[in-house]
């Protein structure tokens, strides 16, 4: 996140418009280099006279700051990042699949940990990125504020990679406290599209920075092969400036310092999965076992304004096929063979929790009205008249696997309200809402 | 190691490209998700972190050299504990009918991290001038090059 491109150190933005013309065809040269120019045409320096404040050259004069630091907290940034990507957009593609995804639904407890981990790692980058963007503050107030016109791409590049990882942590903390008034955006979607952003912006400036990354991780300053007799005058110079001075943190103490906190954090939230962990995780947003039935709850019977359809005596499951449909009363549920598994309602907001949960298998229902379970899929609906998460529908690999019911009980006990009475979808390995509460219509058909 | 910066480049510009795209073409974002990214950026480069560089900055002026690092250290994480806390403690996601959301007194459990952060702190200065004082007539780690902190402005 080096805000400004250090001259001589990297051939930066002429790698960016001038490289991909050059590699075409022999006739594009000449508009490609006339547009090169163009770009790398120097822009006419500002006046002196409004370098002040943070625009001073010795405004901000802290040792600590160096290419090195930065390369280092960038690295494990951009694994941070990386991480939190690829389990986010696991958990997108499992809500929103396209056709070629295929998710398993085994091992069970598969998505509470990809979840778990998302969660996880975003909370822990916070103290990685606040380190990372004061190392490379000063740069946000560099003289000239561009040189030319590639550079000012350049540094518009790194703008929108700030400001995408600052919304990906700040979206992602609001939305674990379930805080959505300061954003003005549908949370899944803002942050689905932001992290697109900021991923992109990360893989180019990846590749403007690479050669300073190289040169600042090649040599070791601080090791204690300094006083050897091989070093330039150069790096004796900085390993001067390396030396903090009295009362000073030195580069180790800083990401020491950068990982105790994150590592705080960790222990403070990651009680909301990790059970175990609970008592000590004084900030976690959930407690695994808070609720009714001991169970966490996102959407209550009253919120979704399910309860008298709930409690109607007139309540029948309807089970509809290609062949027939039935419409199932409570009694009629509970006559069939019931099923006891024990499953997590893991959520996408990272906590999860263990139920033992008891119905009637969904292959079992499917059977009823004479489709194949081995091969089918199921449109599960709930009684909620609206509501993004009213229905779902349940791939083949979970509809045929036994461990998915339509649970009646949970813990022995008939289902809370706000746990899905009087029938809700409980399935392997997927995600709390996709776990359909309150199911009044199952929908039996073949793949697409 | 040209091609590939090229690649990493040019992929990295087709990716945003593609995130706008997605982002315009998305009813449930609109114009919000731009309005976000610029509110936190401002919030972030021209409040929080001039703040932050602000209270290092007191601290060199306020703290004795030999406990700056300690207090700097121990300044960071609070304040970055502090960052995954305030939604948690201002509570304003909870709900009335439903207790198993934000289910603990989270302003109690920032106050019991904070006093942990401290009292870690406070020991390890402790542990630490202990360890030293048998080796050398100094008792404060720091102190040898106190005259030279003066003139170096951290942070």
């Amino acid at each position: 996140m080096v805000r400004d491109l250090e001259p001589g150190l990297s051939p930066g933005p002429a790698a960016r418009p001038g490289g991909r013309s050059r590699s075409s065809a022999a006739r594009l040269a000449g508009p490609a280099r006339t547009a090169l120019r163009w770009l790398r045409a120097p822009l006419p320096p500002p006046p002196d006279s409004l370098r002040r404040g943070p625009l001073r050259p010795d405004a901000f004069p802290s040792a600590l700051r160096s290419p090195r630091l930065t390369s280092l907290l960038g690295i494990a940034l951009a694994v941070a990042f990386t991480v939190c990507f690829g389990t986010g957009l696991i958990s997108h593609l499992i809500q929103h699949p396209p056709a070629w995804f295929w998710w398993p639904s085994r091992p069970v407890g598969l998505y509470r940990v990809t979840q778990g981990l998302h969660v996880a790692t975003g909370l822990a980058t916070v103290p990685l990125l606040g380190a990372k963007l004061w190392s490379v503050y000063p740069r946000l107030f560099g003289w000239p504020p561009a040189r030319d016109l590639a550079h000012a791409a350049e540094r518009a590049s790194i703008a929108v990679l700030v400001a995408a990882a600052l919304f990906q942590l700040v979206s992602g903390v609001l939305n674990i406290a379930r805080w959505y008034e300061p954003m003005p955006f549908f949370f899944t979607a803002g942050h689905y599209w932001s992290a697109w952003l900021a991923v992109g912006a990360l893989i180019a400036h990846i590749g403007v920075k690479l050669p300073t990354v190289r040169q600042a991780l090649a040599r070791q300053p601080d090791g204690p092969a300094l006083d050897g007799p091989a070093l330039d005058r150069s790096a004796l110079d900085r390993s001067a400036l390396d030396r903090p001075a009295a009362g000073e943190l030195t580069r180790r103490g800083l990401l020491g310092t950068v990982g105790v906190a994150a590592g705080v954090i960790t222990l403070a939230t990651a009680g909301q999965t990790v059970a175990p962990l609970a008592p000590v995780s004084v900030l976690a947003p959930r407690r695994p076992q808070t609720g009714p039935q001991r169970l966490p709850v996102n959407r209550t019977a009253a919120g979704a304004g399910v309860r008298d359809a709930a409690f109607d005596p007139r309540y029948r499951l309807t089970v509809a096929g290609p062949v027939r449909t039935v419409h199932l009363g409570l009694p009629e549920l509970a006559a069939l063979p019931q099923h006891t598994v024990v499953l997590p309602i893991s959520c996408v907001e990272g906590w999860s929790a263990t139920g033992t949960w008891t119905g009637v298998r969904l292959r079992d229902l499917l059977g009823l009205v004479g489709v194949d379970p081995a091969d089918a899929e199921a449109y599960v609906e709930s009684l909620e008249v609206r509501g993004r998460y009213r229905a779902t529908t349940v791939p083949p690999p979970h509809s045929r696997d036994p461990f998915t019911l339509i649970a009646l009980r949970l813990g022995g006990e008939i289902l809370h309200p706000d746990h899905g009475y009087p029938a809700r979808l409980i399935a392997p390995n997927r995600p709390g809402v996709l776990q359909t509460k309150w199911v009044a219509r199952i929908t039996a058909r073949r793949p697409e | 190691m040209k091609t590939a910066r090229r690649a990493l480049v040019v992929s990295g510009v087709l990716i945003m490209g593609y995130a706008v795209g997605g982002a315009l073409t998305d009813t449930a974002v609109r114009a919000g998700v731009l309005v976000f990214l610029v509110a936190v950026l401002i919030a972030h480069d021209v409040l929080l972190l001039p703040l932050a560089i602000a209270a290092g900055a007191l601290i060199s002026r306020i703290v004795p050299p030999g406990l700056r690092s300690p207090v700097r250290v121990a300044a960071v994480i609070s304040l970055a504990v502090t960052v995954v806390a305030v939604p948690l403690v201002l509570g304003r996601g909870r709900v009335p009918d439903n207790p198993s959301l934000l289910p603990l007194d989270y302003g109690r459990g920032l106050l019991v991290v904070y006093a942990l952060i401290g009292t870690t702190t406070a020991v390890a200065v402790v542990v630490r001038r202990r360890r030293r004082r048998p080796h050398g007539d100094r008792d404060d780690p720091g102190s040898g090059s106190a005259s030279r902190s003066g003139s170096v402005d951290p942070r």
